[in-house]
Protein backbone atom coordinates (compact mmCIF):
# COMPACT_ATOMS: atom_id res chain seq x y z
CA UNK A 1 0.00 0.00 0.00
CA UNK A 2 2.74 2.65 1.23
CA UNK A 3 5.01 1.61 -1.75
CA UNK A 4 2.15 2.40 -4.19
CA UNK A 5 0.82 5.37 -2.83
CA UNK A 6 4.61 6.80 -2.88
CA UNK A 7 4.64 5.94 -6.77
CA UNK A 8 1.50 7.86 -7.41
CA UNK A 9 2.85 10.84 -6.04
CA UNK A 10 6.16 11.18 -7.82
CA UNK A 11 3.88 10.78 -11.11
CA UNK A 12 1.78 13.65 -9.94
CA UNK A 13 2.28 16.46 -12.03
CA UNK A 14 2.03 19.93 -9.15
CA UNK A 15 -1.53 20.85 -9.12
CA UNK A 16 -2.40 23.76 -10.99
CA UNK A 17 -3.33 26.81 -8.42
CA UNK A 18 -0.25 25.81 -6.37
CA UNK A 19 1.79 29.21 -7.58
CA UNK A 20 -1.01 31.73 -6.31
CA UNK A 21 -1.27 30.19 -3.30
CA UNK A 22 2.45 29.83 -2.24
CA UNK A 23 3.01 33.52 -3.63
CA UNK A 24 3.60 36.53 -1.07
CA UNK A 25 0.57 38.62 -0.69
CA UNK A 26 1.79 42.10 -2.51
CA UNK A 27 4.33 40.41 -4.54
CA UNK A 28 1.70 38.07 -6.80
CA UNK A 29 2.12 38.64 -10.67
CA UNK A 30 -1.52 38.34 -12.80
CA UNK A 31 -0.96 38.27 -15.99
CA UNK A 32 -4.26 39.31 -18.68
CA UNK A 33 -5.10 39.38 -21.98
CA UNK A 34 -7.57 39.78 -23.97
CA UNK A 35 -10.77 42.39 -25.30
CA UNK A 36 -10.34 45.84 -24.67
CA UNK A 37 -12.63 47.28 -22.15
CA UNK A 38 -12.86 43.84 -20.00
CA UNK A 39 -8.88 43.71 -20.17
CA UNK A 40 -9.24 47.32 -18.75
CA UNK A 41 -11.54 46.43 -16.34
CA UNK A 42 -9.83 43.56 -15.08
CA UNK A 43 -6.02 45.37 -15.16
CA UNK A 44 -7.33 48.20 -12.86
CA UNK A 45 -9.48 45.70 -10.09
CA UNK A 46 -6.89 43.47 -9.72
CA UNK A 47 -3.92 46.12 -9.25
CA UNK A 48 -6.18 48.09 -6.99
CA UNK A 49 -6.54 44.96 -5.00
CA UNK A 50 -2.82 44.81 -4.45
CA UNK A 51 -1.51 42.33 -7.66
CA UNK A 52 1.50 43.04 -10.17
CA UNK A 53 -0.67 43.28 -13.33
CA UNK A 54 1.27 42.77 -16.45
CA UNK A 55 -1.11 42.79 -19.21
CA UNK A 56 -1.73 43.06 -23.24
CA UNK A 57 -4.68 43.76 -25.41
CA UNK A 58 -5.17 41.35 -28.50
CA UNK A 59 -6.06 45.11 -30.22
CA UNK A 60 -5.11 48.18 -28.81
CA UNK A 61 -8.64 50.22 -27.79
CA UNK A 62 -8.49 53.38 -29.85
CA UNK A 63 -7.91 55.55 -26.98
CA UNK A 64 -5.42 53.39 -24.64
CA UNK A 65 -6.58 54.14 -20.71
CA UNK A 66 -3.85 55.26 -18.53
CA UNK A 67 -3.67 53.22 -15.09
CA UNK A 68 -2.77 55.30 -12.13
CA UNK A 69 -0.56 52.23 -10.48
CA UNK A 70 2.89 51.34 -9.85
CA UNK A 71 1.81 47.87 -10.16
CA UNK A 72 0.53 48.06 -13.68
CA UNK A 73 2.84 46.98 -16.75
CA UNK A 74 1.76 46.51 -20.22
CA UNK A 75 3.94 44.16 -21.93
CA UNK A 76 3.73 41.41 -25.01
CA UNK A 77 5.99 39.07 -23.05
CA UNK A 78 4.06 36.96 -20.79
CA UNK A 79 5.87 37.23 -17.33
CA UNK A 80 7.29 33.12 -16.52
CA UNK A 81 6.60 34.28 -12.63
CA UNK A 82 2.72 34.91 -13.41
CA UNK A 83 0.97 32.96 -10.55
CA UNK A 84 -2.17 33.65 -11.79
CA UNK A 85 -3.43 33.86 -15.92
CA UNK A 86 -6.53 35.53 -17.17
CA UNK A 87 -7.48 35.13 -20.88
CA UNK A 88 -10.53 36.94 -21.49
CA UNK A 89 -10.82 37.22 -25.20
CA UNK A 90 -14.83 36.53 -27.11
CA UNK A 91 -14.43 37.45 -30.19
CA UNK A 92 -11.82 36.30 -32.12
CA UNK A 93 -11.23 32.70 -30.95
CA UNK A 94 -7.95 31.79 -33.22
CA UNK A 95 -5.94 34.81 -31.49
CA UNK A 96 -7.61 32.76 -28.02
CA UNK A 97 -6.46 29.87 -28.74
CA UNK A 98 -2.99 31.09 -29.48
CA UNK A 99 -2.92 33.18 -26.76
CA UNK A 100 -3.69 30.16 -24.56
CA UNK A 101 -1.45 27.74 -26.61
CA UNK A 102 1.66 30.51 -25.41
CA UNK A 103 0.66 30.71 -22.07
CA UNK A 104 0.24 26.93 -21.78
CA UNK A 105 3.69 26.69 -23.19
CA UNK A 106 5.14 29.73 -20.84
CA UNK A 107 3.78 29.60 -17.58
CA UNK A 108 4.55 26.76 -15.15
CA UNK A 109 2.21 24.36 -14.48
CA UNK A 110 1.48 25.48 -10.78
CA UNK A 111 -0.19 28.03 -12.60
CA UNK A 112 -3.65 28.17 -12.78
CA UNK A 113 -5.66 29.86 -16.05
CA UNK A 114 -8.87 31.34 -15.78
CA UNK A 115 -10.13 31.78 -19.58
CA UNK A 116 -13.62 33.47 -20.59
CA UNK A 117 -16.05 30.37 -21.76
CA UNK A 118 -18.91 32.70 -23.22
CA UNK A 119 -18.38 31.76 -26.56
CA UNK A 120 -16.34 28.54 -26.61
CA UNK A 121 -16.71 26.61 -23.50
CA UNK A 122 -13.81 25.94 -21.43
CA UNK A 123 -13.80 21.87 -21.76
CA UNK A 124 -12.74 22.42 -25.72
CA UNK A 125 -10.05 25.39 -24.38
CA UNK A 126 -8.35 23.10 -21.86
CA UNK A 127 -8.27 20.35 -25.44
CA UNK A 128 -5.84 22.63 -27.11
CA UNK A 129 -3.16 22.61 -24.41
CA UNK A 130 -0.99 20.21 -22.68
CA UNK A 131 -1.61 21.15 -18.96
CA UNK A 132 -5.50 20.64 -19.48
CA UNK A 133 -6.26 20.64 -16.24
CA UNK A 134 -5.12 24.13 -15.30
CA UNK A 135 -7.85 26.39 -17.13
CA UNK A 136 -11.06 27.38 -15.80
CA UNK A 137 -14.00 28.98 -17.63
CA UNK A 138 -15.00 32.20 -16.31
CA UNK A 139 -17.84 34.64 -17.70
CA UNK A 140 -16.11 37.96 -18.96
CA UNK A 141 -18.41 39.94 -20.99
CA UNK A 142 -18.42 43.81 -20.20
CA UNK A 143 -21.68 45.24 -18.49
CA UNK A 144 -22.66 47.69 -16.33
CA UNK A 145 -20.10 49.07 -13.98
CA UNK A 146 -18.61 47.09 -11.22
CA UNK A 147 -19.48 43.33 -11.73
CA UNK A 148 -20.28 41.84 -8.06
CA UNK A 149 -20.35 38.30 -9.31
CA UNK A 150 -18.89 36.25 -11.67
CA UNK A 151 -19.83 32.50 -13.04
CA UNK A 152 -17.46 30.36 -13.25
CA UNK A 153 -17.57 27.33 -15.65
CA UNK A 154 -15.07 23.83 -14.08
CA UNK A 155 -14.38 22.15 -17.78
CA UNK A 156 -14.43 18.26 -17.41
CA UNK A 157 -10.50 18.07 -16.47
CA UNK A 158 -10.65 20.36 -13.84
CA UNK A 159 -9.31 19.43 -10.32
CA UNK A 160 -11.44 20.45 -7.85
CA UNK A 161 -8.12 22.31 -5.74
CA UNK A 162 -7.95 24.36 -8.81
CA UNK A 163 -11.40 24.89 -9.04
CA UNK A 164 -10.93 26.21 -5.56
CA UNK A 165 -8.33 28.74 -6.31
CA UNK A 166 -9.90 30.48 -9.20
CA UNK A 167 -12.91 31.10 -6.74
CA UNK A 168 -10.79 32.37 -4.41
CA UNK A 169 -8.68 34.59 -6.42
CA UNK A 170 -12.23 36.15 -7.99
CA UNK A 171 -13.59 36.41 -3.97
CA UNK A 172 -10.60 38.23 -3.71
CA UNK A 173 -11.04 40.96 -6.14
CA UNK A 174 -14.34 41.73 -4.23
CA UNK A 175 -17.14 39.14 -6.38
CA UNK A 176 -19.20 36.81 -5.39
CA UNK A 177 -19.56 33.25 -6.94
CA UNK A 178 -22.08 31.24 -9.15
CA UNK A 179 -20.33 27.72 -10.07
CA UNK A 180 -22.65 26.97 -13.16
CA UNK A 181 -22.24 23.88 -15.97
CA UNK A 182 -19.44 24.64 -18.91
CA UNK A 183 -21.84 25.49 -22.00
CA UNK A 184 -21.59 28.05 -24.47
CA UNK A 185 -23.41 31.61 -23.68
CA UNK A 186 -23.35 30.63 -20.06
CA UNK A 187 -26.03 32.17 -17.99
CA UNK A 188 -25.87 35.96 -17.94
CA UNK A 189 -24.25 36.39 -21.76
CA UNK A 190 -27.26 34.08 -23.15
CA UNK A 191 -30.48 35.88 -21.50
CA UNK A 192 -28.98 39.27 -22.21
CA UNK A 193 -27.68 38.59 -25.93
CA UNK A 194 -31.25 36.88 -26.46
CA UNK A 195 -33.12 40.47 -25.22
CA UNK A 196 -30.67 42.57 -27.81
CA UNK A 197 -31.22 39.84 -30.43
CA UNK A 198 -35.07 40.48 -29.66
CA UNK A 199 -34.70 44.11 -29.57
CA UNK A 200 -32.79 43.94 -32.89
CA UNK A 201 -35.65 41.74 -34.71
CA UNK A 202 -38.06 44.51 -33.26
CA UNK A 203 -35.70 47.48 -34.27
CA UNK A 204 -35.73 45.46 -38.25
CA UNK A 205 -39.59 45.01 -37.93
CA UNK A 206 -40.15 48.75 -36.95
CA UNK A 207 -42.83 47.94 -34.59
CA UNK A 208 -41.15 50.77 -33.01
CA UNK A 209 -38.17 53.32 -31.80
CA UNK A 210 -35.20 52.36 -30.43
CA UNK A 211 -36.29 55.00 -27.86
CA UNK A 212 -39.23 53.45 -26.83
CA UNK A 213 -37.73 50.08 -27.10
CA UNK A 214 -35.71 50.95 -24.37
CA UNK A 215 -38.06 52.89 -22.14
CA UNK A 216 -40.55 49.75 -22.11
CA UNK A 217 -37.95 47.29 -20.75
CA UNK A 218 -36.87 49.72 -18.28
CA UNK A 219 -40.31 50.57 -17.00
CA UNK A 220 -41.68 47.44 -17.71
CA UNK A 221 -39.46 44.63 -17.28
CA UNK A 222 -37.01 45.92 -15.02
CA UNK A 223 -34.27 46.51 -16.72
CA UNK A 224 -31.21 48.33 -15.20
CA UNK A 225 -30.69 49.90 -19.37
CA UNK A 226 -32.27 49.62 -22.15
CA UNK A 227 -31.19 46.82 -24.51
CA UNK A 228 -30.25 48.96 -27.29
CA UNK A 229 -28.04 51.42 -24.56
CA UNK A 230 -26.67 48.14 -23.50
CA UNK A 231 -25.34 46.56 -26.61
CA UNK A 232 -23.58 49.84 -27.16
CA UNK A 233 -22.29 49.74 -23.83
CA UNK A 234 -20.65 46.40 -24.35
CA UNK A 235 -19.85 46.25 -27.70
CA UNK A 236 -22.28 44.87 -30.78
CA UNK A 237 -18.86 42.44 -32.15
CA UNK A 238 -19.32 40.85 -28.36
CA UNK A 239 -23.14 40.73 -28.51
CA UNK A 240 -22.86 38.71 -31.71
CA UNK A 241 -19.91 36.55 -31.13
CA UNK A 242 -22.41 35.49 -28.40
CA UNK A 243 -25.07 35.05 -30.00
CA UNK A 244 -23.31 33.30 -33.39
CA UNK A 245 -21.70 31.11 -30.90
CA UNK A 246 -24.99 29.85 -29.74
CA UNK A 247 -26.48 29.42 -33.03
CA UNK A 248 -23.47 27.67 -34.08
CA UNK A 249 -23.24 25.76 -30.67
CA UNK A 250 -27.33 24.85 -30.38
CA UNK A 251 -28.11 24.55 -34.35
CA UNK A 252 -31.28 25.72 -33.58
CA UNK A 253 -33.64 28.76 -35.27
CA UNK A 254 -34.22 30.07 -32.19
CA UNK A 255 -30.74 31.50 -32.02
CA UNK A 256 -30.21 32.78 -35.66
CA UNK A 257 -28.66 36.84 -35.09
CA UNK A 258 -31.34 39.20 -36.44
CA UNK A 259 -29.62 40.51 -39.97
CA UNK A 260 -29.47 44.20 -38.35
CA UNK A 261 -27.65 42.84 -35.86
CA UNK A 262 -25.03 41.12 -37.73
CA UNK A 263 -24.79 44.35 -40.32
CA UNK A 264 -23.93 46.56 -37.67
CA UNK A 265 -21.43 44.36 -35.54
CA UNK A 266 -19.73 44.01 -38.66
CA UNK A 267 -20.11 47.21 -39.89
CA UNK A 268 -18.47 48.99 -36.63
CA UNK A 269 -21.93 51.29 -36.22
CA UNK A 270 -22.96 51.50 -32.79
CA UNK A 271 -26.64 51.73 -31.63
CA UNK A 272 -26.69 54.59 -31.19
CA UNK A 273 -25.84 55.63 -34.64
CA UNK A 274 -29.28 53.67 -35.53
CA UNK A 275 -31.45 55.68 -32.80
CA UNK A 276 -29.86 59.20 -34.01
CA UNK A 277 -31.01 57.34 -37.89
CA UNK A 278 -34.50 56.72 -36.84
CA UNK A 279 -35.42 60.36 -35.10
CA UNK A 280 -33.76 62.01 -38.29
CA UNK A 281 -36.38 59.90 -40.11
CA UNK A 282 -39.26 60.99 -37.89
CA UNK A 283 -38.49 64.62 -37.94
CA UNK A 284 -38.75 64.41 -41.87
CA UNK B 1 -57.05 67.19 -21.74
CA UNK B 2 -59.68 64.69 -21.49
CA UNK B 3 -62.72 65.39 -19.41
CA UNK B 4 -65.07 62.22 -19.50
CA UNK B 5 -63.52 58.76 -19.66
CA UNK B 6 -65.62 55.61 -20.10
CA UNK B 7 -64.52 52.34 -19.15
CA UNK B 8 -66.48 49.10 -20.02
CA UNK B 9 -65.63 46.22 -17.36
CA UNK B 10 -64.99 46.80 -13.63
CA UNK B 11 -62.83 43.92 -13.14
CA UNK B 12 -59.15 44.48 -11.47
CA UNK B 13 -57.90 46.38 -14.46
CA UNK B 14 -60.93 48.10 -15.53
CA UNK B 15 -61.88 49.52 -11.73
CA UNK B 16 -58.00 50.29 -11.38
CA UNK B 17 -58.18 52.59 -14.73
CA UNK B 18 -61.17 54.23 -13.42
CA UNK B 19 -59.32 54.84 -10.03
CA UNK B 20 -56.34 56.11 -11.39
CA UNK B 21 -58.22 58.34 -14.36
CA UNK B 22 -60.72 59.54 -11.08
CA UNK B 23 -56.92 60.71 -9.15
CA UNK B 24 -56.09 63.28 -12.24
CA UNK B 25 -59.62 64.33 -12.07
CA UNK B 26 -61.21 63.10 -15.05
CA UNK B 27 -65.24 61.79 -15.12
CA UNK B 28 -65.06 58.32 -15.23
CA UNK B 29 -68.15 56.56 -16.10
CA UNK B 30 -67.44 52.84 -15.11
CA UNK B 31 -69.73 50.56 -17.18
CA UNK B 32 -70.44 46.64 -16.06
CA UNK B 33 -72.94 44.66 -17.39
CA UNK B 34 -73.01 43.12 -13.90
CA UNK B 35 -74.18 45.27 -11.33
CA UNK B 36 -72.71 43.46 -8.61
CA UNK B 37 -69.41 43.29 -10.24
CA UNK B 38 -69.57 46.88 -10.50
CA UNK B 39 -70.36 47.44 -6.81
CA UNK B 40 -67.57 45.46 -5.88
CA UNK B 41 -65.02 47.47 -7.99
CA UNK B 42 -66.24 50.74 -6.01
CA UNK B 43 -65.58 49.01 -2.76
CA UNK B 44 -62.32 47.39 -4.22
CA UNK B 45 -61.25 51.31 -5.24
CA UNK B 46 -62.58 52.40 -2.04
CA UNK B 47 -60.20 50.38 0.04
CA UNK B 48 -57.61 50.89 -2.77
CA UNK B 49 -57.65 54.64 -1.99
CA UNK B 50 -57.85 54.06 1.77
CA UNK B 51 -54.52 52.39 1.59
CA UNK B 52 -53.55 55.57 -0.33
CA UNK B 53 -54.14 57.58 2.74
CA UNK B 54 -52.34 55.40 4.90
CA UNK B 55 -49.55 55.08 3.11
CA UNK B 56 -48.97 58.93 3.02
CA UNK B 57 -49.30 58.70 -0.85
CA UNK B 58 -53.28 60.65 -0.67
CA UNK B 59 -55.20 63.12 0.98
CA UNK B 60 -58.44 62.66 2.37
CA UNK B 61 -59.44 65.26 0.04
CA UNK B 62 -58.05 63.90 -3.14
CA UNK B 63 -59.92 60.81 -2.08
CA UNK B 64 -63.37 62.19 -1.30
CA UNK B 65 -63.01 63.72 -4.99
CA UNK B 66 -61.78 61.08 -6.84
CA UNK B 67 -64.44 58.94 -5.35
CA UNK B 68 -67.29 61.49 -6.56
CA UNK B 69 -65.65 61.60 -10.32
CA UNK B 70 -66.19 57.92 -10.63
CA UNK B 71 -69.66 57.32 -12.26
CA UNK B 72 -71.30 53.82 -12.07
CA UNK B 73 -73.30 52.99 -14.98
CA UNK B 74 -75.23 49.70 -16.27
CA UNK B 75 -76.33 50.56 -19.59
CA UNK B 76 -73.14 51.29 -22.55
CA UNK B 77 -75.69 54.51 -23.89
CA UNK B 78 -74.67 56.61 -20.58
CA UNK B 79 -71.21 56.65 -22.03
CA UNK B 80 -72.14 59.06 -24.81
CA UNK B 81 -70.19 61.93 -23.50
CA UNK B 82 -66.80 60.09 -23.23
CA UNK B 83 -64.11 61.19 -25.08
CA UNK B 84 -62.16 58.04 -24.51
CA UNK B 85 -63.75 54.93 -23.86
CA UNK B 86 -61.09 51.99 -22.68
CA UNK B 87 -62.85 48.36 -22.60
CA UNK B 88 -61.18 46.32 -20.63
CA UNK B 89 -63.48 43.07 -20.70
CA UNK B 90 -62.94 38.91 -21.24
CA UNK B 91 -60.01 38.34 -23.65
CA UNK B 92 -62.05 37.49 -27.06
CA UNK B 93 -62.32 38.77 -30.21
CA UNK B 94 -65.57 37.70 -31.31
CA UNK B 95 -66.92 39.67 -27.79
CA UNK B 96 -64.53 42.81 -28.26
CA UNK B 97 -65.57 43.16 -31.96
CA UNK B 98 -69.53 43.30 -30.96
CA UNK B 99 -68.83 45.34 -27.97
CA UNK B 100 -66.86 47.88 -30.27
CA UNK B 101 -69.83 48.02 -32.96
CA UNK B 102 -71.96 49.35 -29.76
CA UNK B 103 -69.78 51.51 -28.12
CA UNK B 104 -69.15 53.10 -31.75
CA UNK B 105 -73.02 53.31 -32.21
CA UNK B 106 -73.20 54.87 -28.77
CA UNK B 107 -70.44 57.59 -28.40
CA UNK B 108 -69.79 60.41 -30.99
CA UNK B 109 -67.93 59.98 -34.10
CA UNK B 110 -64.48 61.18 -32.94
CA UNK B 111 -64.25 59.13 -29.81
CA UNK B 112 -61.62 57.24 -29.15
CA UNK B 113 -62.01 53.22 -28.40
CA UNK B 114 -59.30 51.80 -26.93
CA UNK B 115 -58.50 47.88 -25.70
CA UNK B 116 -56.61 47.19 -22.81
CA UNK B 117 -55.94 43.73 -24.64
CA UNK B 118 -52.23 42.48 -24.19
CA UNK B 119 -53.32 39.32 -26.73
CA UNK B 120 -55.64 40.09 -29.18
CA UNK B 121 -54.72 41.92 -32.89
CA UNK B 122 -55.94 45.82 -32.64
CA UNK B 123 -56.13 45.72 -36.04
CA UNK B 124 -58.68 42.89 -35.93
CA UNK B 125 -60.85 44.43 -33.54
CA UNK B 126 -60.69 48.10 -35.32
CA UNK B 127 -61.89 45.57 -38.42
CA UNK B 128 -65.10 45.56 -37.00
CA UNK B 129 -66.19 49.36 -36.93
CA UNK B 130 -67.14 51.82 -39.58
CA UNK B 131 -63.89 54.48 -38.22
CA UNK B 132 -61.02 51.91 -37.34
CA UNK B 133 -59.25 55.26 -37.41
CA UNK B 134 -60.48 56.00 -33.98
CA UNK B 135 -59.17 52.67 -32.55
CA UNK B 136 -56.26 51.76 -30.86
CA UNK B 137 -54.70 49.51 -27.91
CA UNK B 138 -53.80 50.81 -24.07
CA UNK B 139 -51.66 48.25 -22.86
CA UNK B 140 -51.23 48.68 -18.75
CA UNK B 141 -47.93 46.91 -17.74
CA UNK B 142 -48.62 45.54 -14.52
CA UNK B 143 -51.94 46.32 -12.63
CA UNK B 144 -53.14 50.45 -14.04
CA UNK B 145 -52.29 51.73 -10.34
CA UNK B 146 -48.99 50.80 -10.46
CA UNK B 147 -48.06 50.64 -13.74
CA UNK B 148 -45.42 53.26 -14.94
CA UNK B 149 -45.56 52.72 -18.53
CA UNK B 150 -48.79 52.37 -21.01
CA UNK B 151 -48.00 50.64 -24.82
CA UNK B 152 -50.10 52.46 -27.12
CA UNK B 153 -51.12 50.33 -29.76
CA UNK B 154 -51.47 51.15 -33.33
CA UNK B 155 -53.13 49.30 -35.35
CA UNK B 156 -53.40 49.29 -39.14
CA UNK B 157 -55.74 51.33 -39.44
CA UNK B 158 -55.61 53.85 -36.72
CA UNK B 159 -54.93 57.98 -37.79
CA UNK B 160 -51.59 59.59 -36.36
CA UNK B 161 -54.29 61.75 -34.67
CA UNK B 162 -55.84 59.31 -32.14
CA UNK B 163 -52.28 57.54 -31.44
CA UNK B 164 -51.06 61.69 -30.33
CA UNK B 165 -54.33 62.34 -28.03
CA UNK B 166 -53.68 58.71 -26.90
CA UNK B 167 -50.37 59.63 -25.69
CA UNK B 168 -51.55 63.04 -24.24
CA UNK B 169 -54.38 60.78 -21.99
CA UNK B 170 -51.46 58.43 -20.70
CA UNK B 171 -49.43 62.27 -19.70
CA UNK B 172 -52.78 62.94 -18.34
CA UNK B 173 -52.64 60.08 -16.04
CA UNK B 174 -49.19 60.27 -15.14
CA UNK B 175 -47.59 57.56 -16.59
CA UNK B 176 -45.35 57.31 -19.67
CA UNK B 177 -46.55 56.16 -23.24
CA UNK B 178 -44.67 54.26 -25.87
CA UNK B 179 -45.82 53.73 -29.49
CA UNK B 180 -45.82 50.33 -30.69
CA UNK B 181 -47.32 48.89 -33.78
CA UNK B 182 -49.64 46.04 -33.70
CA UNK B 183 -47.55 42.90 -32.95
CA UNK B 184 -47.44 39.78 -31.32
CA UNK B 185 -46.80 40.99 -27.85
CA UNK B 186 -46.21 44.36 -28.47
CA UNK B 187 -42.95 45.78 -27.11
CA UNK B 188 -42.64 44.22 -23.79
CA UNK B 189 -44.27 40.66 -23.43
CA UNK B 190 -41.97 40.44 -27.03
CA UNK B 191 -38.84 41.44 -25.24
CA UNK B 192 -39.18 39.26 -22.05
CA UNK B 193 -39.25 36.21 -24.15
CA UNK B 194 -35.65 35.63 -24.03
CA UNK B 195 -35.76 36.54 -20.38
CA UNK B 196 -38.10 33.51 -19.44
CA UNK B 197 -37.81 31.71 -22.37
CA UNK B 198 -33.76 31.21 -22.31
CA UNK B 199 -33.89 31.14 -18.68
CA UNK B 200 -36.02 28.28 -18.72
CA UNK B 201 -34.08 26.43 -21.27
CA UNK B 202 -30.40 27.05 -19.11
CA UNK B 203 -32.33 25.76 -16.32
CA UNK B 204 -34.00 22.79 -18.09
CA UNK B 205 -30.31 22.04 -19.44
CA UNK B 206 -29.23 21.96 -15.97
CA UNK B 207 -26.29 24.58 -16.29
CA UNK B 208 -27.63 26.04 -13.38
CA UNK B 209 -30.60 26.05 -11.14
CA UNK B 210 -33.34 28.76 -10.65
CA UNK B 211 -31.21 30.71 -7.87
CA UNK B 212 -28.26 30.93 -9.37
CA UNK B 213 -30.17 32.70 -12.68
CA UNK B 214 -31.83 34.51 -10.88
CA UNK B 215 -29.05 35.91 -8.45
CA UNK B 216 -27.15 36.44 -11.86
CA UNK B 217 -29.32 38.13 -13.28
CA UNK B 218 -29.86 40.86 -10.48
CA UNK B 219 -26.02 40.78 -9.09
CA UNK B 220 -24.23 40.67 -12.52
CA UNK B 221 -26.84 42.10 -14.49
CA UNK B 222 -28.71 44.55 -12.49
CA UNK B 223 -32.52 43.63 -13.23
CA UNK B 224 -35.03 44.31 -10.17
CA UNK B 225 -36.01 40.46 -10.58
CA UNK B 226 -34.36 37.34 -12.08
CA UNK B 227 -36.43 35.51 -14.34
CA UNK B 228 -37.82 33.08 -12.01
CA UNK B 229 -39.02 35.38 -9.02
CA UNK B 230 -40.61 37.86 -12.30
CA UNK B 231 -42.79 34.72 -13.33
CA UNK B 232 -43.81 33.59 -9.59
CA UNK B 233 -45.00 37.00 -9.51
CA UNK B 234 -46.75 37.82 -13.17
CA UNK B 235 -48.27 34.05 -12.70
CA UNK B 236 -47.03 31.57 -14.21
CA UNK B 237 -50.11 29.99 -16.85
CA UNK B 238 -50.04 34.06 -17.77
CA UNK B 239 -46.78 33.47 -18.96
CA UNK B 240 -47.68 30.37 -20.60
CA UNK B 241 -50.41 32.13 -22.20
CA UNK B 242 -48.87 34.84 -23.64
CA UNK B 243 -45.89 33.00 -24.90
CA UNK B 244 -48.36 30.43 -26.48
CA UNK B 245 -50.30 32.92 -28.12
CA UNK B 246 -47.29 34.85 -29.66
CA UNK B 247 -45.90 31.56 -30.74
CA UNK B 248 -49.61 31.18 -32.39
CA UNK B 249 -49.59 34.54 -33.78
CA UNK B 250 -46.30 34.45 -35.30
CA UNK B 251 -46.96 30.97 -37.01
CA UNK B 252 -44.66 29.12 -34.99
CA UNK B 253 -41.37 31.41 -34.64
CA UNK B 254 -38.72 29.42 -32.69
CA UNK B 255 -38.12 32.49 -30.18
CA UNK B 256 -41.17 32.47 -28.41
CA UNK B 257 -41.99 28.52 -28.26
CA UNK B 258 -42.70 27.81 -24.78
CA UNK B 259 -40.90 25.20 -22.76
CA UNK B 260 -42.04 22.09 -21.22
CA UNK B 261 -40.98 22.96 -18.05
CA UNK B 262 -43.51 26.03 -17.84
CA UNK B 263 -46.37 23.51 -18.84
CA UNK B 264 -45.72 20.67 -16.34
CA UNK B 265 -45.68 23.11 -13.99
CA UNK B 266 -48.95 25.05 -14.77
CA UNK B 267 -50.85 21.62 -14.70
CA UNK B 268 -49.42 20.91 -11.27
CA UNK B 269 -50.94 24.08 -10.20
CA UNK B 270 -47.77 25.88 -9.28
CA UNK B 271 -48.62 28.87 -10.81
CA UNK B 272 -46.15 31.26 -8.56
CA UNK B 273 -47.39 33.83 -5.65
CA UNK B 274 -50.91 33.50 -6.03
CA UNK B 275 -51.10 29.81 -5.61
CA UNK B 276 -48.47 29.82 -2.92
CA UNK B 277 -45.53 28.21 -4.96
CA UNK B 278 -43.72 28.05 -8.05
CA UNK B 279 -40.29 28.31 -8.77
CA UNK B 280 -40.19 29.35 -5.19
CA UNK B 281 -42.24 28.37 -2.27
CA UNK B 282 -44.36 31.31 -1.10
CA UNK B 283 -44.76 30.82 2.72
CA UNK B 284 -47.90 33.56 3.52
CA UNK B 285 -49.91 31.27 1.29
CA UNK B 286 -49.50 28.30 3.41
Amino acid sequence: MKRTRTIQKKKQTPRPGRAIEKSKPGRTTVYIIGDGPIVAEYVSLCSSHGFSTVFDFNTPPETVPSFDSMLVRKSAQIPRDAAFALELTNVDLERKRRNIEMLDKVLPATTAIASSSVTITATEQASWIRHKSRLVGCCALPTLGQQLLIEIAPTVFSPAGTVQVVQRFFQSLGKEIELVQDRVGMVFPRILCGIINEAAFALQDEIASPRDIDTAMKLGAGCPVGPIEWADRIGLAQVYAVLAALHNDLGEDRYRVAPLLKQMAVSGTWWHRALALSEERQSL
Amino acid sequence: MIKHLGVVGAGTMGAGIAQVAALAGIEVSLYDINGTVLRQALERIKTALKLGIEKGELTENQTTEALAHIHPRTRLGELNHSEIVVEAVIEELRIKKDLFKHLEADTKSTTILASTTSSISITAIASATRHPENVVGFHFLNSPTSARLVEIVQARQTSPESVQRSIDFTTQLQKTAVLVQDSPGFIVNRMVQPFYGEALRILGERVADAGQIDRILRVLGGFDLGPFESMDAVGLDLCLSVTQSMHAQTFGEPRYRPHPIQKQMVDSGMLGQKSGSGFYKHHEHE
